[in-house]
């Protein structure tokens, strides 16, 4: 077990995540009632009023980023990345605890490549003609987002190293189960 | 190092990162990014950047949220409870009815769902409690419900087939139609696979109840109206040509809404939960998405598929014979890997080989969902048995194993149909699609 001043660190970060969890849940929930109503408004201009919208596919595809872009940091947050566990199965935790802190570094250091790359990629902007096909949405503040939410990713995975290594003789609440 | 070669490098290092509990998602983004970077190493940043953003601006991927949101809607509006009253007015009276009204449940929630596991729990938390009350054998009613909710990826909308279809550039709009009728037959099978069960052992289902009266069947049916309507509009949407898959989804998730919002389902809690759940599940998607196409480039640069296709065509092996031994080794996968995993790993590498041979790719398509659906039940790693064992804590995981081997048989007889018939699964997209 952490030692005092661990352990109030340790509880005072995990506060913060969940509190950044529930903003990502919220953004991402708002942003699905969004997607949710381009397309029934975009079905009902076509069908009913027979007058198809331009461009509202590019209004879907970039409110579509934006709901991944919420989806992946919260399922960081929420454990939902799926791996497979038969090491779990076949080693006791001590083989598991030095693969985990392996792992998780990985995840991390692809994690934080990846929103490094979308910043860099996104920051060329209209020169690369990063613009959506119809509406010329510009496209780098859905790079920025989707950087981000790799970014918090990457944030999750360091909380849970710091706390495998603070729980290494002991149970990991973060290890994969099932 | 040659292209083939660094491809075996890459596919053993991406089974050592599973191996390690790596995320799939992040284990194919490490090989393929470094991959690709030891092949041309300008090209892997970019890459990478771009292929998370291309698929998470795909106008096709939006289906995923659409349908995935759907599904929770519909599992916290209570629609799923009065799918399994329905089916249990027209079913229950006979030999183990319980058992085949949760297996028809699981059918109809999986028309409003693209997800096994959803189609699991919310008809096994439905539908559990009442087998017990009945003295179902637990092999039996844990059983039913691991087995019926793999129905979720078979019938459309199917997250399985999302997948799949992008991966492949097939139409999803065609593989939901050649789903319909295999998922109907599978679901035939499991209920036949119930009688032949109880009859061999009447002592699994030793209770029956009386039969309803047929106006309380019908009565029954018209509560689980709103389903039957969701469905009839969104999958008879596409079959008519009226929607688009995608426009599908979003009417869909409206229409789930709406029931919630008139049936009174939608508490703050179930709204939270509902959103939650569809954020969690499409992360999770995206982020194994991501990973495939990266992961798919460095395929692409090796040439390895080529290769590949080269060598089964110089072996003389012909189509059929590529399809089962794809067909074998995701049974032998599917005990280990989970399903969307397989398929990542697979489709790229083998897409090439079945095209040159001139396989369909929408009847594969349908074949390798099949035995998705095996390795959702296949021990040790059966996502769908432990969600079975999370409703179910008093039932020894063995039991539950034990219970699921008539219809992983069963599952094994759909396939063997399926793939000596191929117009079961053709016919209705052909008819339609032309």
């Amino acid at each position: 077990m952490p030692g005092g001043g661990a352990q109030r660190f340790l509880s005072g970060a995990q506060g913060r995540l969940d509190k950044h969890s529930q903003l990502i849940a919220a953004l991402g929930g708002a942003a699905l009632v969004a997607l949710v109503a381009v397309t029934v408004v975009a079905v009902f201009w076509r069908y009913i009023l027979n007058s198809p919208i331009f461009g509202i596919e590019d209004v879907s595809t970039m409110t579509l980023t934006v709901v991944v872009a919420a989806s992946v940091a919260y399922g960081a947050h929420k454990q939902a990345h799926v791996g497979v566990n038969i090491i779990g199965f076949a080693f006791s935790r001590r083989v598991t605890r030095v693969t985990d802190l392996a792992a998780r570094t990985l995840t991390f250091a692809i994690a934080a490549i990846a929103g490094y790359a979308l910043f860099a990629k996104g920051s060329c902007g209209l020169p690369c003609g990063h613009i959506t096909s119809n509406l010329a949405i510009p496209h780098p503040p859905f790079y920025f987002v989707l950087g981000a939410a790799m970014l918090s990713y990457a944030a999750v995975l360091l909380f849970q190293i710091a706390i495998g290594i603070a729980n290494w003789t002991g149970e990991d609440p973060n290890e994969m189960r099932g | 190092m040659d292209g083939s070669a660094l491809a075996a490098l890459g596919f053993a290092a991406l089974f050592v990162l599973l191996f390690i509990r790596v995320p799939v998602g992040a284990a194919l983004l490490i090989v393929g990014a470094a991959g690709i970077h030891a092949i041309r190493p300008q090209a892997s940043l970019p890459v990478l950047a771009g292929e998370i953003f291309a698929e998470s601006s795909s106008y096709a991927l939006t289906i995923l949220p659409l349908f995935i949101l759907m599904g929770n809607l519909a599992g916290i509006s209570g629609m799923s409870r009065d799918l399994y009253a329905a089916a249990h007015s027209w079913l229950g009276h006979f030999r183990g009815g319980l058992a085949s009204a949760s297996i028809v449940g699981c059918a109809g929630f999986s028309a409003l769902s693209g997800s096994s596991l959803a189609a699991a729990l919310t008809m096994g938390r439905v539908s559990l409690p009442e087998m017990k009350r009945f003295n179902y054998a637990d092999s039996l009613s844990t059983g039913a419900i691991a087995a019926g909710g793999t129905l979720g990826i078979l019938i459309p909308p199917s997250a399985g087939f999302v997948i799949y279809a992008i991966l492949t550039e097939v139409s999803i709009g065609r593989l939901f139609i050649a789903g319909v009728v295999p998922g109907i037959l599978l679901t035939l099978m499991f209920v036949l696979t119930v009688w032949l069960v109880v009859a061999r052992d009447p002592s699994k289902a030793p209770r029956s109840l009386q039969p309803e009266p047929l106006k309380a069947r019908f009565a029954a049916t018209l509560k689980a109206t709103w389903i039957i309507a969701i469905v009839v509009v969104t999958i008879g949407g596409i079959y008519a040509g009226v929607f688009s898959a995608v426009e599908a989804a979003g009417i869909g998730a409206m229409l789930a809404f709406a029931a919630c919002v008139l049936r009174r389902g939608l508490t703050r809690d179930g709204a939270a939960e509902a959103v939650g759940s569809t954020l969690k599940a499409t992360g999770t998607a995206f982020f194994i998405l991501f990973g495939a196409f990266v992961f798919k480039t460095f395929v692409g640069f090796t040439g390895v598929a080529f290769a590949l296709a080269e060598w089964v065509e110089s072996a003389g092996l012909t189509g059929m014979h590529v399809v089962l031994a794809v067909l074998v080794a995701f049974m032998i996968l599917g005990t280990f890997l989970e399903g969307f995993a397989m398929l990542v790993l697979t489709i790229p590498l083998i897409q090439p080989v079945l095209e040159s041979q001139g396989i369909d790719m929408v009847w594969f398509g349908v074949l390798i969902v099949i035995v998705l659906e095996m390795a959702l039940i296949s021990p040790p790693v059966g996502l769908n048995v432990f969600v079975v064992k999370g409703i179910a804590t008093d039932v020894p995981i063995n039991t539950i194993f034990r219970g699921i081997v008539p219809f992983w048989l069963a599952m094994l007889a759909t396939l063997a149909l399926v793939l000596l018939f191929p117009g079961l699964t053709l016919f209705l997209p052909n008819s339609m699609f032309g």
